[in-house]
């Protein structure tokens, strides 16, 4: 017992010597599964590749939860210094004080290496990101090949057109879920109203200023979303909870459905679940005919740094964030998880490594083309207040209108009265705060 | 005993010491936040904080005026209504059933109580499942009327599916209770009200209901202000107060508002206003029902 304790006093006293100057420093993350296995490799490859500093890295269940425990910790001064924040926490973290703009302290990054389509979502109006985008993902479009060429269909439908015609000849043979959604706001109004170069609020979605309006009730929004639920009465669109599945991508995954929009993320659970069963095809999501293509958001997380840490912490915390960045570091990522990466120097080595087209890497290509398309100043991000309420009004009065107790140009009307409401008591609690 | 009770303890200190622990966890956990979600009610306030503005009554302003939060209170009435009704009468039948020594009934007893041990969240994920449209018990009844039961899109359903889950896990606690009145009763009665004339069902309304009243008030007066909370997990797990809303309870909608809304302010206010509806409720029941209600045997 004594030898024990002489040796683990010794070997402690050791690892304390080796790292003098090691600084500890938290990285909390909301993902799980796949995803968090990936974030963890990565920390752990940190910590093995040097011995300065150690970065200790929370699982906190959920974006949203890791979001609450943020929030309580920040009031308690028990921030961790690195947080990864989800897309729809943008404005709240940009206005809260309680984040250091990333490119601020870390000025002498080549910032611009960072796709435009990633940099707009996260960057200040005067072009400084606030946060390093980390797993990226975007809307695509996938199709069970087999099961289409089954019903006739040899050319993957491009456009939403094409598709109800494709999903009318898959109904015409006998298939019962030509198209699988789940109505998400951000599936159905978010990417939709981005590619389409449609506004969902003025002021450019809030970019320009905190007295934003929404306008989704008098876009083009409102005719796709309808046609939705006209498309569903008529059997040719699903929702995840019409299904056996219960969610739409497990619904396209076991073969129950033919299509579906979902996120890049998605396509390595398809490709496993079709293996030796049906072909996948993966494109960028369809457009209506007559409509010019623009780029669609950025989903998933960025990291943020938090104030009030010690200057050693924040140097920890930089040094993680370049390691983060390291193109290898992104392939292994975008490897294990099916996000896109997000900084050019990436998309020239996966190139070079000749593994280009290999399925580890199939929806880098196509969702970086998709982030890509032409910009406008209405499709850079959603800069919104209470946001994620707003999600809930939108998915609460859109339930409605498909279940017949609305049409869906009321529900769309009342979400943006709803929304508005929320926009003025956000303005409100933010009264003499600029955005940056 | 050579000392009185009264001096059960040698130090004065002794007692209060013992009681501190839970007395401060009580205040910590308890009393106050629910201070500071009456304090924040006042005020609007960022959820990183940093520059909180008094407005006075304006958050009650806007949330008595708000539809949505009405149509929350109107849903957590209807709830709290039904599901604990059904709650006290739904375990009443084994209780009385249990009580008769009916074959079984000893093993029932056993076997009742064990959902007890079931925590809300996995009531509510099993009983998603055991509703499941497709695969669930009551999916025979989809093949024989397409589309007559569907939880996951008719909001009528979803609230009967939280309802079921919600009476289900009240019965172990209300059948203990009610079982424990009913046993507590002395044969002689059963005796005398036979040798009159009454038959089983008779003494069931004439001598033991009216003789378990205490039982039977207080089982509503825990289940009503237990509905309100505990539905939490269940909406939780199963619908997240989705469907058009249509489950969005009182208590879900707070916890939306404020955890995943940051909307402190709105939720706060929810908070205090829900907060003097059960102090409230609570009140009104004994003032009304426990004063006509006989304790006394």
């Amino acid at each position: 017992m004594k030898m024990f304790t002489l040796a683990a006093t010794t070997a402690a006293l050791m690892a304390g010597a080796g790292a003098a100057q090691a600084t500890d420093f938290e990285f909390w993350y909301g993902n799980t599964g796949s995803v968090e296995t990936a974030i963890l490799a990565q920390c752990d490859a940190f910590n093995a590749a040097q011995s300065q500093d150690k970065v200790a890295c929370v699982g906190r269940g959920s974006y949203e939860v890791s979001m609450q425990k943020a929030i309580a910790a920040y009031r308690s001064d028990n921030a961790p210094v690195l947080i990864q924040f989800f897309d729809a926490g943008t404005l709240d973290l940009m206005l809260s004080d309680a984040v250091v703009p990333v490119q601020d302290i870390l000025p002498d990054v080549d910032w611009a290496n960072y796709i435009d389509g990633a940099r707009a979502y996260y960057e200040t109006s005067d072009g400084r990101l606030y946060s390093q985008p980390y797993n990226a993902s975007t809307l695509l479009f996938y199709t069970n090949k087999t099961q289409l060429e089954e019903a006739g269909i040899t050319e993957t439908p491009k456009t939403r057109e094409e598709i109800k015609a494709a999903a009318e000849k898959l109904k015409a043979a006998g298939h019962a879920c030509p198209f699988v959604t789940d109505g998400d706001t951000r599936r159905v109004l978010e990417q939709f109203s981005a590619r389409h170069g449609l506004p969902i609020a003025s002021n450019h979605n809030g970019y320009d200023g905190l007295n934003a309006e929404y306008v989704l009730n008098t876009t083009f929004a409102v005719q796709h979303l309808t046609n939705l639920v006209e498309w569903r009465n008529e059997g040719l669109v699903r929702l995840g909870v019409d299904t056996k599945a219960g969610k739409y991508a497990d619904a396209f995954n076991a073969g129950e459905c033919a299509m579906m929009e979902g996120s890049s993320g998605s396509y390595a659970a398809s490709a496993k679940a079709f293996e030796g069963k049906y072909q996948v095809t993966v494109g960028m999501a369809p457009m209506y005919e007559g409509y010019e293509r623009h780029n669609t958001l950025v989903g998933g997380a960025s990291i943020y740094v938090m104030k009030g840490h010690s200057d050693a912490e924040v140097a920890a915390a930089k040094a993680f964030l370049d390691f983060l960045r390291q193109p290898e570091q992104q392939m292994a990522f975008t490897a294990a998880t099916g996000y896109v990466p997000v900084t050019k120097d990436v998309l020239g080595a996966i190139e070079a490594s000749g593994e280009a087209d290999a399925a580890k890497y199939a929806t880098a290509a196509i969702g970086i083309e998709s982030m890509n398309q032409p910009r406008t100043e209405d499709s850079r991000g959603v800069r919104l207040g209470f946001y994620v309420q707003f999600r809930e009004v939108f998915m609460e009065e859109t339930q409605k209108a498909r279940n017949g107790e609305q049409t869906m140009q009321v529900a769309l009307d009342n979400a943006k009265t709803r929304g508005d409401e929320l926009l003025r008591r956000f303005e409100q609690t933010y009264q003499g705060v600029k955005l940056p | 005993m050579s000392s009185p009770p009264q001096a059960l303890f040698a130090n004065r200190w002794l007692p209060v010491l013992l009681v501190t622990p839970l007395a401060l966890l009580i205040v910590i956990f308890f009393y106050v936040p629910i201070f500071q979600a009456f304090y924040w009610s006042f005020f609007l306030e960022r959820p990183f904080g940093g520059g909180s503005i008094f407005v006075g009554w304006a958050n009650f302003a806007r949330v008595l005026s708000d539809p949505q939060f009405w149509e929350a209170g109107k849903r957590t009435v209807i709830f709290m209504v039904i599901g604990s009704s059904l709650a006290v009468l739904v375990p009443l039948i084994p209780a009385v059933a249990a009580d008769r020594q009916v074959r079984l009934s000893q093993p029932a007893r056993n076997v009742l109580v064990w959902p007890k041990g079931v925590a809300g969240a996995s009531i509510g994920v099993i009983f998603a499942f055991i509703f499941n449209p497709f695969v669930g018990i009551l999916s025979p009844l989809n093949q024989w009327f397409p589309g007559i039961w569907a939880p996951g899109i008719d909001g009528t359903d979803a609230f009967i599916m939280l309802i079921a889950a919600h009476v289900w896990s009240g019965i172990p606690f209300n059948f203990v209770i009610l079982l424990a009145g009913l046993q507590s009763l002395p044969r002689t009665m059963h005796q005398a009200a036979a040798m009159d004339g009454a038959g089983a069902r008779r003494r069931i309304f004439d001598v033991q209901l009216p003789l378990i009243m205490p039982q039977v008030f207080l089982t509503p007066v825990l289940e009503f202000t237990e509905s309100i909370t505990s539905a939490f997990a269940l909406v939780d797990t199963m619908t997240k107060g989705g469907l058009g809303g249509s489950t969005n309870l009182l208590v879900y909608k707070i916890y939306v508002d404020g955890f995943n809304g940051y909307d402190l302010s709105g939720a706060a206010t929810q908070t205090a206003i829900l907060m003097v509806f059960v102090v409230l409720l609570t009140g009104a029941q004994f003032a009304l029902l426990g004063r006509r209600i006989n304790y006394e045997r």
